[in-house]
């Protein structure tokens, strides 16, 4: 067997600490800051990247995916219905047709397929994080958020005294899901009301989360089920078509406003 | 009965569900009132192009997020909101899904009647997609409906899916599904036929029911009638709305056809 090559412990510590800080100090400052690592975030991302921009996904899991690993109840087959098959063909993600619109794929599949092709597409990722706040200039437009180590928020106070940092971007890309927590952040602030949740119309509301998604706030975009908590559309069941293509839409936006 | 004398009937198209021909309708209403102009105009709020942010902005403001909660009339909308409605007022999208309040709908589309039109002897009828709703005191809550008779009379085909209630057991079978998780296109096919449903061949004859609804509303003040065989029966579930306007021996009730006769001959 090929013996392992001979490196120390600080070898690998130095090898992490110094590639971590490379991309962290580069990433300070990027084209277009997405929260949230779901399939809206990925797709949103892989789409910006591969037209050549630079961004960040934030994310305070340590796992990249959010909910797109598992379809309807912790069940692992993820259905699309039409036309966002499109998007699982772009990606080389198997699926099979089960009745007239309606394709299921393998979730861990799909999922891993989606995040693969974010990185090879030049997304870079900050996990274990989570977002904070949103920094806001004079001008009254978002420039970017403010982040820290998701643990934090774990521990008790007395002993996480450890103030956030801020990162800057062009664009800020709301996909934290039905959390819309972004958003949320302006509507504290008092800078826009979303609307909550609407009924649960699943043969409509994948249309209308793709047709409201786009710029909410000057410099912030709503993408995914985010878009729903902000406009108070119908409630979907367990079917990821439109994440995946409000996440082509939220790029076509940022791309359009990026320029 | 005192019946009004109508001069022209206009059909407008604010982008119903793909299916109605709108054509077959105005041939339909031309037999119906032989004596009577029948005018399909198209969609109204493209006459207007210069005022689809001001018709946009008023849409958006209009939505209906809980049905247990009456909308103020002027709700401050998100400028996505405003911009979806725009895309839909310049016929970019056709999505929908969206529930609005129907007598604040009707405020609004009552504008695109020219002012000249206003006249009882002029019938507006206009066909949409967008779902209403109508807030009811007695138990404080919205009602979906098929449509709003008046000047304009609106008839919306996602109501007509929507509004009169499908069989019970599809109702128990769909909480079940959506339980599980499971997509509730999956148990559509059981009900097949029994009630309208979206891209149906069946919702041109349906739709002509209610046009006449509409019609009738203009000629005597009252768009119903009691009788279940009747097209101007006010179906409240699926099952009595395919009776009344595709299963029934008869079109009309005999007073309601008399009514129809002594146009023809005056």
């Amino acid at each position: 067997m090929e013996k392992f090559s001979p490196v120390g412990e600080k070898d690998v510590t130095r090898a992490i600490v110094t590639e971590f800080a490379k991309q962290f100090e580069e990433y300070v400052e990027s084209d277009c800051i997405i929260i949230g690592a779901g399939p809206s975030g990925l797709m949103a991302g892989r789409s910006l990247a591969k037209a050549g921009k630079k961004v960040l996904i934030v994310e305070r899991n340590n796992y990249l995916g959010g909910g797109f690993w598992i379809g309807g109840y912790l069940m692992n087959k993820v259905t699309v219905r039409h036309p966002a098959e499109r998007a699982l063909d772009e990606l080389g993600i198997p699926y099979k047709e089960v009745i007239n619109g309606l394709l299921v794929a393998d979730g861990p599949h799909a999922c891993s397929k989606l995040i693969a092709s974010a990185c090879d597409s030049g997304v870079k990722f900050a996990n274990m994080t989570a977002f904070d706040d949103l920094v806001l200039k004079e001008d009254g437009r978002v420039y970017g958020a403010v982040i820290n180590w998701t643990p934090i928020s774990a521990l008790p106070r007395e002993i996480t005294c450890v103030d956030p940092v801020a990162i800057e971007s062009a664009i800020v890309i709301d996909a934290t899901g039905h959390d819309a927590q972004v958003v949320k952040k302006l509507e504290e602030r008092g800078l826009i009301k979303t609307k909550g949740f609407g009924a649960m119309w699943v043969e409509r509301s994948e249309d209308l989360v793709v047709e409201h998604t786009g710029e909410v706030y000057p410099g912030l975009i709503v993408t995914g089920m985010a878009v729903s908590t902000t406009y108070g559309l119908p409630r979907m069941g367990p079917t990821f078509g439109a994440m995946l293509l409000s996440g082509e839409v939220a790029a076509e936006v940022a791309l359009e406003k990026l320029g | 009965m005192k019946v009004r004398q109508i001069e022209k009937v206009i059909l407008y198209d604010e982008g119903p569900a793909e299916t109605l021909d709108i054509g077959e309708i105005a041939e339909y209403i031309g037999d119906k009132l032989s004596r009577t102009e029948v005018e399909v105009r198209g969609n109204p709020l493209a006459f207007f192009p210069e005022r689809s942010q001001d018709y946009a902005r008023k849409f958006a403001s209009i939505k209906v997020q809980d049905a247990s909660r009456k909308i103020a009339s002027k709700q401050e909308p998100l400028y996505g909101e405003i911009e979806y409605e725009k895309r839909r007022i310049l016929g970019k999208t056709r999505s929908f899904g969206i529930l609005y309040d129907g007598f604040h709908l009707h405020k609004i589309l009552r504008e695109i009647v020219l002012r000249e039109e206003r006249g009882l002897e002029f019938i507006h009828i206009l066909f949409t997609s967008r779902l209403f709703a109508t807030w009811d005191e007695g138990d404080k809550r919205y009602h979906l409906r098929a449509s709003v008779y008046g000047i304009p009379s609106i008839i919306s085909t996602t109501g007509l899916i929507e509004a009169p209630a499908k069989p019970r057991e599809y109702y128990l079978l769909k909480q079940q599904y959506e339980r599980l998780g499971k997509d509730v296109t999956e148990f559509k096919d059981r009900f097949k036929g029994r009630f309208i449903d979206y891209e149906d061949k069946r919702l041109t004859e349906v739709v002509k029911g209610y046009v006449m609804q509409a019609v009738f509303y203009s000629l005597t003040g009252d768009s119903f009638c009691e009788d279940k065989g009747c097209r101007l029966y006010n179906a409240h579930w699926q099952e009595e709305l395919i009776f009344a306007h595709l299963e029934s021996e008869y079109e009309f009730c005999r007073r309601h056809e008399k009514i129809l006769d002594d146009l023809h001959r005056e």
